[in-house]
């Protein structure tokens, strides 16, 4: 598979392929401990794709056990590690329009708490330079587009082994030799490019 | 394809480099802080994780109501949630008793005799609900609980496989 070969991998999880198809392929045979993993691993990510939906907590909670679950009958079909990310995220999508659907309870679109982002500890010089940078991104990425914000807040939790399958999932243009920028991560860096305090190096 | 004003900005059809890696981790860290997953939902998925071995079907929360008890000293609220699945509706309230526990009413739609399993961080209840598809479990322990219905036998009035809602909190 030429596929294998992830170009945009330079931290390197050579073996995590290897590692979650082990483990898949370990839960199809009945291995609690195996599913318990995968479970662990991928949910953080789920937790944002749904909630990026617009999901309210409590909705959240409930779409990611009926994904889960559901994914308990259709592991049959699942042949690499990278399509299971995709699946759970594509499914999790899913699900999310169906509950908003069905008009429960939903959240106002929850800008505000893009303002309200924790406040650490004030310390070291070093940490008041990290700071900034991080109130400078987090005012560029309140300037995107909902559907960019979402977009890369989905990617961001995404392993990047798995960035391929998941971003032709959620309709990324992919180049030749791999994922491509975006437009909407070329976006952002235009704004942060923009932005009088300078980029976030 | 260049974009014409690209002006050293970058463009969106060239590959990732590292910049974009390292804005894509300061995103991840930005939303691990502002909205991070509750520590205890893996545990909660994996529990309504171990009913395998069977067909499942799963059925879907659907809708949730917090409603105040009439009784006028009573501070209580009775909570009915509603799970649909293809074959099943599954209608529960939950309601406390005076020791602590809860007590869960169900109906089934369509209605039909089935053996139904709740399954709690202790050990696993049965009731069968009757032929107007009414069962209840008089005493549950409070905590993360499962709703199995099992597959319908010959005998019984229902049919079709079995149908499982998600691990909820009574």
């Amino acid at each position: 598979m030429v596929e294998d070969r992830t170009p945009i991998s330079p931290t390197g999880q050579p073996d995590r392929s290897t590692r979650i198809a082990g483990l898949v392929s370990a839960a199809r045979g009945g291995s609690e401990e195996a599913l318990g993993q995968i479970v662990s691993e991928l949910t953080p990510l789920l937790w944002q794709v749904a909630r990026a939906a617009g999901l309210s907590q409590g909705d959240a909670e409930d779409v990611l056990q009926t994904v889960w679950m559901r994914l308990m009958s259709h592991l049959d079909g699942i042949h690499n590690p990278m399509a299971l990310t995709g699946w759970l995220v594509i499914t999790t999508k899913r699900e999310a329009w169906r509950v908003r659907g069905a008009g429960r309870r939903q959240l106002p679109a929850d800008q505000d708490w893009l303002a309200a982002l924790p406040d650490r500890e004030p310390g070291s010089e070093e940490q008041a330079i990290i700071d900034d940078e991080r109130r400078v991104l987090w005012a560029a990425i309140g300037q995107l587009s909902p559907r960019c914000q979402e977009l890369l807040r989905i990617i961001a939790f995404v392993p990047r082994p798995d960035y391929q399958a998941v971003a032709a999932e959620l309709g990324m243009p992919i180049g030749s030799i791999g994922p491509t920028r975006g437009r909407c991560l070329a976006k952002l860096r235009a704004l942060l490019a923009d932005e009088p305090e300078g980029s976030p190096r | 394809m260049t974009p014409p004003d690209a002006g050293g900005l970058p463009a969106a059809d060239e590959p990732l480099d590292d910049l974009d890696l390292e804005l894509l981790d300061g995103i991840r860290d930005l939303y691990q802080a502002a909205d991070p997953m509750p520590a205890d939902l893996p545990e909660r998925i994996r529990f309504s994780l171990a009913l395998r071995g069977l067909e499942i079907e799963v059925a879907r929360l659907t809708a949730e109501e917090d409603m105040p008890v009439l009784a006028a000293r009573s501070a209580e609220q009775s909570r009915t949630i509603t799970f649909d699945s293809d074959s099943l509706t599954i209608m529960i309230r939950i309601d406390s008793n005076t020791d602590g526990t809860a007590r869960v009413d169900g109906w089934l739609a369509p209605s039909q005799c089935r053996e139904i399993e709740m399954k709690t961080t202790a050990d696993t209840l049965s009731a069968v609900s009757d032929e107007q598809g009414r069962f209840a479990f008089a005493s549950v322990p409070r905590g993360t609980v499962q709703l199995l219905v099992r597959p319908a036998e010959q005998g019984q009035s229902g049919s079709g496989q079995a149908v499982a809602t998600p691990a909820i909190i009574v």
